[in-house]
């Protein structure tokens, strides 16, 4: 049985606790609201390019030569060597958030088979996966806070050097997505080679089979030029989109996961302080017994006492 | 009559960049910066595309006045008389800090200086060449250094 003092205590550290969990929960959520607003400012651009970009492949000239052409179909699919950009987030706290993430991406290495690359960003995938022995890109060291374009950029160029260089084939994005305010899923996405360039690519061939008259456009300076400028620039703003995606989720499940600490906190103090009042109520009980049998004691005595002097 | 008339001069605008949608609507012309000088287009263009590089971009509103604003990289689509612009960054002159870029662009001359990978050094030629276009449009006189 606890004493009445380490019962208090106890309360007391659980309510220390709480102030915390209380305190987080409203950083996070004034972190998603910012989060969300950014968001929404970039869903135009991102849409309008995609467009853009199908268009711009329907259109080029069958004779053009681009890297973000190519669909390396003739390398053998164990072969191929794969660049995983996997977004996780620099703590936990975030219930399965990054768990999840993690998951998925062992998951895919392993179903794809063939070599892999890992970009990580954030602190805790980096060390999850030092820890089992992975390789990961050890220059590309970025933070999942505060998700900035320049940030966005910086990867980019991290990622297409390598492309660029013929040093992977294919380039995936394993990030997180909030669905509703309860619900985050976690998705990969194939970045390169882009697959509405593909796409596109095969119906302008279905369309001109049936004679289908396609609109002429000029280029300039030069169709490589375009698709030179254009696919980096989604590349950019999908990366940043998922940054984004990502900080939004784990912000989220940080709420749900603050919240539900919350609520353990209060129903253990509730039972903390029932304890502690059953334990008070006890030891005045004990007390007022102590002192009626006192009482009592006392008068016997003199009961006894009376009737001796008579 | 008059009205279909000067309708004929105009053309739909929609300049987006990550940030947000900068100008959405009728316009007269719009100037882009290209990689061998400027380009500009006006109602009817022929249908194409364009690379758009870091520079300065001139929009002339229904009402004659123009509109400037600075641009990185991009590209533009003229299609049905109507013209799309995707670029990564749009900002007004006044919108820029100078002190910032200046920053930038000292930074990148500093990188530039030291021995880097190929990767860096176009990443800071990249940086630089932002830095100087933002210095040059901007009109903020708040901060002078010099």
């Amino acid at each position: 049985m606890a004493n009445i003092k380490e019962i208090k205590d106890r309360i007391k550290s659980v309510e220390d606790t709480m102030k915390i969990t209380n305190a987080m929960y409203m950083i996070s959520s004034n972190k998603l609201r910012k989060a969300k607003k950014v968001l929404e400012q970039t869903e135009p651009f991102f849409f309008g390019l995609q467009a853009l970009i199908s268009r711009v492949a329907r259109h080029v000239p069958p004779d053009t030569h681009n890297i973000f052409l190519e669909t390396f179909e003739d390398i053998p699919e164990e072969r191929k060597r794969r660049a995983y950009l996997v977004i996780t987030d620099d703590k936990g706290m975030a219930g399965a958030y990054n768990h999840n993430v993690i998951k998925l991406a062992e998951q895919q290495i392993k179903e794809n088979g063939g070599t892999y690359k890992l970009y990580v960003v954030g602190e805790i995938g980096r060390q999850y996966f030092t820890s089992r022995g992975m390789e990961i890109d050890e220059a590309f060291r970025y933070t999942a806070q505060h998700p900035t374009l320049s940030r966005a950029r910086h990867i980019t160029g991290a990622i297409l050097d390598d492309y660029f260089n013929r040093e992977v084939e294919e380039v995936y994005v394993i990030y997180t997505r909030v669905k509703n305010s309860v619900v985050s899923e976690t998705l990969i996405q194939k970045l390169l080679p882009l697959e509405i360039i593909q796409k596109s690519r095969m119906e302008e061939e279905k369309m001109s089979a049936l004679g289908v008259y396609n609109e002429e456009f000029l280029m300039e300076p030069s169709p490589e030029a375009i698709l030179d400028n254009i696919v980096p620039n989604y590349i950019d703003g999908f990366i940043y989109g998922a940054l984004v995606e990502s900080f939004c989720a784990v912000q989220n499940s940080r709420m749900m996961a603050m919240d539900t600490a919350n609520k353990n906190a209060q129903s253990m103090i509730h039972d903390l302080s029932v304890l502690f009042n059953r334990e008070r109520q006890a030891k005045i009980t004990q007390e007022i017994t102590e002192v009626v049998s006192g009482a009592k004691a006392l008068k016997r005595s003199q009961e006894t006492l009376q009737k001796m002097q008579t | 009559m008059q009205e279909s008339n000067v309708d004929a001069h105009l053309f739909h605008l929609k300049v987006v960049s990550v940030n947000g949608v900068f100008y959405d609507g009728k316009c007269r012309a719009v100037v882009l910066p290209c990689i061998d000088g400027e380009m500009a287009f006006l109602a009817h263009h022929e249908e194409m595309f364009l690379a758009i590089y870091d520079g300065q971009i001139r929009i002339q509103k229904e009402d004659g006045s123009w509109i400037e604003a600075i641009v990185s990289l991009g590209s533009a689509q003229y299609a049905n008389n109507r013209c799309t612009i995707f670029v990564d960054t749009c900002e007004l002159p006044e919108e820029i800090d100078k002190r910032r870029a200046t920053e930038a662009l000292e930074l990148a001359q500093e990188h530039l200086r030291q021995e880097q990978s190929i990767r860096e050094h176009q990443m800071s030629q990249a940086a630089m060449a932002r830095a100087l276009t933002r210095l040059k449009y901007s009109t903020s006189k708040n901060i002078n250094l010099d």
